[in-house]
């Protein structure tokens, strides 16, 4: 059975929601980071599902999206931690509720 | 032509206005005032050389007019405004008599006001009043005349409660002063109409006349017509308001709070005929109107005819003359309500000397019975002021139009014009005018009798008192009353003098040319008119001598002198109207003040609470919560997302 395009997006979509809720749902700092990161590979793995449906010449584009955005994660990545470190200094917690200095 | 600059002509008085001033401000620590002396020669010195300089430029000036550009006013984009002066046929005539009786009034007021306390202050506002009044005639735009209109309604003001120890005075001059605004309102409207219709330049009268006649035999006028129309109407309004006309009426018989040389100089010769200047000034515009003309008409009709009524009902000497004023402004309108507008400035010159010669009169017999101005307790004053007598029966017999008088040769020319304007209208004007002459007639005839004939009715100690008027006093007088005798023979059209029509008709003969087509006058024999003219003043008088040399006067303790404020009925009710306007405004006001800010301080307060509690809310969410933060705005992101799918797009 070929690999129908539906089924990498129905793939994607799950990726996607886990990784959102990680964000969202989970405490910890670096969970939060490794859900976002979840969420941006989903789209990665969306544009290259979508890219397959294209003919061959065209599909090239949709392939080449994902490397620069790979690429982009990875200096996002590198700068995302740097600032959960440096938090971590100040606040001595990777507890993201524990981060906010608001009254009231 | 001479080389003096016309800017000399305001410039006298103004000197006068600010030496005078100085001298009453310093003077006004000392108990005794500054020498009368010194004050009532400077006083008189300067409206002196103004009328000098205007003599002479009158005697040499080119027939075209002189123009003279002084200086940029106002340069804005879309608006500029220069001082300037023209001087022309119409404003020559108007500055001799400005000039002319006004110096003779301030002559007259040293010994009017001697050892009044306030004696420089009088003289100072009656040079103040001079330079308004020469700058409004002389302007040769319609702003330059707005700021002289401005200031002769000031100085008004300032001379009515010139006694301002009384505060009924002070609030006859606040009714005057207030009344007037109403009018300025519709002068400065009409100049914004004019200037929206054809920028700032229209206001210029010299390139108002050329807007006009560009206009004239083109298609475009129909388009100008309604907006011109309306700039028409508003500036009548203006003139209704100085003129003292329908409706604006009442504040003159008030205005007689004043000293009596102000009522003759301001109230009755100069600053209350600037609303007939004004028309005729801009007569070329009206031309094009026969709309607004007819309403021009109209009003001087009803305020000639209810202001002779009210006169004969008058107790008090100088409301008689108010009134006789009214009505005397009625008949300029009218006339300016047919384009006579050459018969209209004929009659403001004639008035002028005989209306002032009249107040000046009165104001000698008040003078001689020390204050008295109720005429129930005058009478039998011939034979003890007899040159006052003599001065005030030839200006009787001239506004009464007796024949050779100055009276019956603008009367007379006056209703000829009305006659003529017209098949239907014409007769109607022509029947009321005469009928009010009679009224005029009677009234004056009456003033007369109970002021000069009879038997005196007033108190002993005063009548030990009485005294013919001291030398500065009889001079003007005596001067005005020759002024009201000849002043007419400039132009009697019986035989064949028609020097004032010639000299005006540069100014004014293309709108009454443009008229005349529109309305071709019917011809009828003139001496027909001045018969009957010459009739109507000889009923009227011999109708006042037979009633009121034998009517019981009953001299009553209650003096009628006092201004009536809103309670004067006698202003065809206008008082009343006027009272009803004001109160609907207060009621307006209480509106505005109880329900109208009451329910905008709830709707601000509902407002204000919703936005309190949605803050509240709000706030609930932003504290300590990051992650729900993030939850809400990808939820929001997702709507947003949902939304623009549904809609089928983004735009």
């Amino acid at each position: 059975m070929e690999l129908q395009p539906m089924y990498v997006q129905i793939l994607a979509l799950v990726l996607f929601a886990i990784g959102l809720t990680v964000a969202i749902a989970r405490r910890n700092l670096f969970f939060v980071l490794m859900g976002v990161e979840l969420a941006l590979n989903a789209v990665n793995l969306s544009f290259v599902g979508f890219a397959k449906t294209l003919p061959a010449e065209a599909s090239v584009v949709g392939q080449i999206v994902p490397l620069f955005s790979i690429a982009v994660a990875a200096a996002e990545a590198c700068v995302g931690f740097a600032m959960v470190i440096m938090i971590f200094r100040n606040k001595e917690s990777v507890d993201a509720d524990s981060y906010s200095d608001m009254k009231g | 032509m001479t080389n003096l600059p016309l800017w000399f002509i305001p410039l006298f008085p103004l000197i006068g206005t600010l030496l005078l001033g100085t001298v009453s401000v310093i003077s006004s620590g000392s108990k005794k005032g500054a020498s009368e002396g010194i004050v009532g020669g400077l006083a008189v010195l300067f409206p002196a050389l103004s009328f000098a300089t205007v003599a002479i430029l009158a005697l040499t000036m080119p027939e075209a007019g002189i123009r003279e550009t002084l200086c940029n006013w106002i340069d804005i984009p879309l608006f500029r405004a220069d001082i300037g002066f023209l001087f022309d046929g119409l404003s020559r005539i108007m500055l001799l008599f400005v000039t002319g009786i006004g110096t003779l009034i301030t002559l007259y007021s040293i010994g009017y006001m001697h050892g009044d306390r306030g004696f420089a202050r009088f003289f100072t506002y009656i040079n103040l009043f001079l330079f308004s009044m020469i700058v409004l005639v002389l302007a040769d735009s319609l702003l330059l005349t707005f700021l002289g209109w401005e200031g002769v309604g000031l100085c008004s003001y300032l001379l009515i409660g010139f006694w301002n120890a009384d505060i009924k005075n002070c609030k006859a001059a606040n009714k005057a002063f207030i009344v007037n605004r109403v009018g300025d309102i519709g002068f400065l409207l009409g100049m914004l109409c004019l200037v929206t219709i054809g920028g700032s330049n229209l206001l210029n009268y010299d390139s108002l006349a050329a807007f006009v006649n560009m206009l004239m035999g083109t298609d475009t006028i129909k388009e100008v017509i309604l907006p011109l129309s309306f700039a028409g109407i508003l500036f009548f309004i203006g003139c209704t308001g100085k003129s003292a006309q329908i409706p604006l009426l009442t504040w003159l018989p008030d205005a007689m709070a004043g000293p009596t040389p102000v009522s003759a100089l301001i109230h009755a010769a100069t600053m209350v005929t600037s609303g007939v200047y004004l028309l005729a000034r801009m007569g070329l515009m009206f031309s094009l109107l026969p709309e607004v003309q007819i309403v021009i008409a109209f009003v001087g009709m009803f305020t000639a005819l209810w202001a002779a009524i009210t006169g004969l009902f008058q107790n008090d000497i100088k409301k008689v003359l108010a009134y006789s004023t009214i009505s005397q402004l009625g008949y300029m309108f009218m006339a300016a309500g047919v384009c006579a507008f050459d018969a209209s400035i004929f009659h403001v010159f004639t008035h002028a000397f005989f209306k002032a010669a009249l107040f000046l009169g009165a104001g000698a017999v008040i003078h001689a019975l020390a204050g008295e101005q109720d005429m129930r307790r005058m009478g039998g004053m011939i034979n003890k002021t007899p040159v006052t007598a003599c001065v005030m029966i030839f200006a009787f017999l001239a506004i009464v139009g007796f024949p050779g008088f100055a009276g019956f040769w603008s009367k007379d020319l006056i209703l000829e014009r009305l006659f003529a304007s017209g098949p239907i209208l014409g007769p109607i004007f022509y029947v009321v005018g005469l009928g009010t002459a009679v009224i005029t007639a009677v009234y004056m005839g009456r003033l007369m009798v109970m002021t000069f004939f009879g038997k005196y009715r007033g108190d002993k100690e005063t009548e030990s008192h009485i005294h013919e008027a001291p030398f500065t006093m009889l001079f003007p007088m005596v001067v005005l009353a020759f002024g009201s005798i000849f002043s007419g023979y400039l132009w009697a059209d019986s035989i064949g003098i028609t020097f004032f029509r010639d000299s005006l008709a540069l100014v004014e003969g293309q709108a009454q040319a443009i008229y005349a087509v529109a309305n071709p006058a019917i011809h009828v024999n003139p001496v027909i008119f001045a018969a009957l003219g010459a009739a109507a003043a000889l009923v009227g008088m011999f109708i006042a001598w037979k009633v009121f040399t034998r009517a019981r006067i009953i001299g009553v303790k209650g003096a009628s002198t006092v201004p009536e404020g809103s309670a004067a009925s006698w202003t065809f009710l206008w008082d009343y109207i006027h009272s009803a306007f004001i109160n609907m405004t207060w009621i307006a006001a209480w509106f505005c003040e109880v329900v109208v800010e009451n329910v905008l301080q709830a709707l601000q307060w509902v407002i204000a609470s919703v936005v309190d509690i949605l803050g509240e809310g709000a706030s609930a969410l932003q504290v300590r919560k990051v992650r729900l933060q993030l939850a809400i705005s990808i939820a929001g992101v997702a709507i947003l997302v949902l939304l623009v799918l549904k809609m089928g797009g983004l735009f």
